[in-house]
């Protein structure tokens, strides 16, 4: 039976955090374990760039498309998210040339990234497709069940209450590789795999450089004592990653060579892999 | 291969993964609504203690919009929460599905604060509804709505706890960065900041003013506030004072609404 406590002018009910303080760290710490649930071991994320895939066009997506369904007719469960590219950068500019607030620019970039995934389940409807509403996560079983690839929006809900960036700047923290990441990792599922335009995560941009040298497999902590400037991924994912409990693998393939996505999710080493030997999931 | 093909902008070749992403971007930032008071009201120590705390500090709300100052209240959760939490973490649930319980109890307590202001303009508002805000506060509405983010299963976890690090203090301080108001209220039940809980420990004293640096550098084992707010607190663009009161002591509510130090002021 429930009991109610009061004595101090306040009725709480009984629990453990009953009267605490939630900012007190002893507190905080008797909430922790090594553990957290996984919900969906078996499925994977799966992220198609805006930039690096949508802004190409037909000659880049048709093909990725056809080997989706490949992916599908092998049994591979999969959640997929797509980015926004240029249209998110030009939203983003606009903003900031107006003055608008970091909350106000987060509150308006995902609708760019809405955009192509509409495209995407167009072009994948045919093959069993449907957009996912924003959290309805516990539906996925009968997606599944039913051979339905749900498509999930990218961008996290932080929209008016975006933070303040860490950096001073405008541009929120938040954007599509963070959100993607973040829902493979509350929910546990199996890993995560960004496909991008690139063969994997270089030591610099390699658009930029003729010699910059492709990082094939490494760690999350030998990524963050030595961060490539610039970054495929965002890098608030990786923040996010050294305090995350489920998630041990993001890979990152090249979505422009034929086999790399199916390959990758077949267990292949292709691309890039980094993995989090903090987590402690079997 | 076809080429990627790029809107010009800005930000069009920037690395947005890169800290430096804004740089070369004449950022000039606009205040929204600066002249709103963004004001919590706390779940375990207001909400909880029943109507002997809340009915006299919307008295003051009430007395506050009629002076013409617009006021949006956020609420806290409280002792529900608590015990959600409680359940979830022994259930090892991942902070993004604690942080989606946790947005409905500070929901049901916005709720309950409308329909207590309802004959004076309250009313319940969802986080999207910041943009019909200037039509409320024209109309001399009290808007009222939850304190917690709408971050849910978005929330991250922080290292040591499964408890999310945003909740609704972090809402009332996120909120009022966008609106470009200067100082977000926080009304509780203690004359604001102590060198540690002086629910607890009766040798706590009294904080007034203090800078996030400095109460960040004390490193107290307790804060009033969220450590999130506090962290933000430097780096924010508008709000840069929170100001705790005490809901319990008659006029604190009011004073701090009319812009009065009363209370505790952490300063960026």
């Amino acid at each position: 039976m429930t009991k109610l406590v009061g004595g101090d002018g306040r009725t709480h009910i009984e629990s453990r955090l009953m009267r605490e303080s939630l900012q007190d760290r002893a507190v905080l710490r008797d909430t922790e374990n090594e553990r957290d649930l996984r919900f969906f071991p078996d499925v994977t994320l799966v992220s198609i760039g805006g930039q690096s895939i949508f802004d190409r066009g037909g000659a880049a997506i048709l093909p990725l498309v056809e080997e989706i369904a490949q992916v599908k007719a092998k049994g591979h469960k999969i959640v997929i998210g797509v980015g926004g590219g240029t249209r998110v950068r030009h939203t983003m500019a606009i903003a900031m040339d107006f003055g608008l607030p970091t909350g106000g620019i987060a509150q308006l970039v995902g609708a760019m990234e809405e955009l192509n995934a509409i495209l995407l389940n167009a072009l994948l409807a045919p093959y069993g497709s449907m957009p996912m509403q924003r959290d309805h996560f516990w539906d996925l079983p009968l997606y599944f069940h039913a051979g339905i690839t749900p498509i999930a929006i990218s961008v996290p809900p932080f929209h008016f209450w975006e933070p303040p960036p860490a950096d001073g700047g405008a541009v929120p923290m938040h954007g599509s590789d963070f959100g993607l990441f973040q829902l493979a990792e509350v929910l546990g599922f199996k890993q995560a795999i960004y496909v991008k335009d690139e063969d994997g995560l270089y030591d610099k941009d390699p658009k930029k450089h003729a010699d910059a040298k492709l990082i094939e497999k490494t760690t999350l902590a030998d990524l963050l004592a030595n961060m490539p400037a610039e970054n495929i991924l965002d890098e608030e994912l990786y923040r996010t990653w050294a305090d995350a409990k489920n998630l041990k693998r993001v890979q990152i393939v090249n979505g422009l060579k034929r086999g790399q996505l199916l390959r990758a999710l077949d267990g292949e080493d292709v691309g890039t892999v980094i993995t989090n030997e903090a987590v402690k999931r079997d | 291969m076809t080429e990627r093909r790029t809107l010009d902008s800005a930000l069009a070749h920037a690395n947005l993964s890169s800290t430096s992403a804004s740089s070369g971007v004449d950022y000039r930032p606009v205040a929204v609504m600066p002249d709103v008071r963004v004001v919590k009201i706390g779940g375990q120590s207001v909400l909880d203690r029943g109507r002997a705390a809340l009915f006299p500090i919307l008295d003051e709300v009430i007395e506050a919009r009629k002076l013409g100052i617009q006021v949006v209240l956020l609420t806290g959760g409280g002792t529900r929460a608590r015990h959600i939490y409680t359940i979830a973490s022994e259930l090892g649930m991942p902070t993004g599905v604690v942080a989606t319980l946790g947005k409905y109890i500070p929901m049901q307590n916005a709720r309950m604060v409308q329909m207590l202001l309802a004959k004076h303009g309250g009313l319940f508002i969802l986080p999207d509804d910041f943009e019909k805000l200037p039509l409320y506060l024209q109309l001399g509405c009290i808007p009222v709505m939850s304190g917690m983010p709408p971050f849910g299963y978005w929330e991250k976890r922080e290292g040591g706890s499964r408890i999310p690090p945003h909740r609704t203090d972090a809402g009332v301080f996120l909120s009022c960065e966008f609106l470009g108001a200067r100082r977000a209220i926080y009304i509780k039940d203690e004359d604001g900041l102590y060198t540690n809980d002086p629910k607890k420990d009766k040798t706590a004293t009294h904080i007034p003013r203090i800078s996030a640096k400095e109460l960040i550098e004390r490193n107290l084992n307790d804060v009033v506030v969220e450590r999130m707010v506090v962290e933000y607190l430097p780096r924010a663009r508008w709000c840069k004072e929170l100001q705790i009161v005490n809901g319990l002591k008659p006029g604190q509510v009011l004073a701090a609404l009319k812009g009065e130090d009363v209370g505790s002021i952490i300063s960026a």
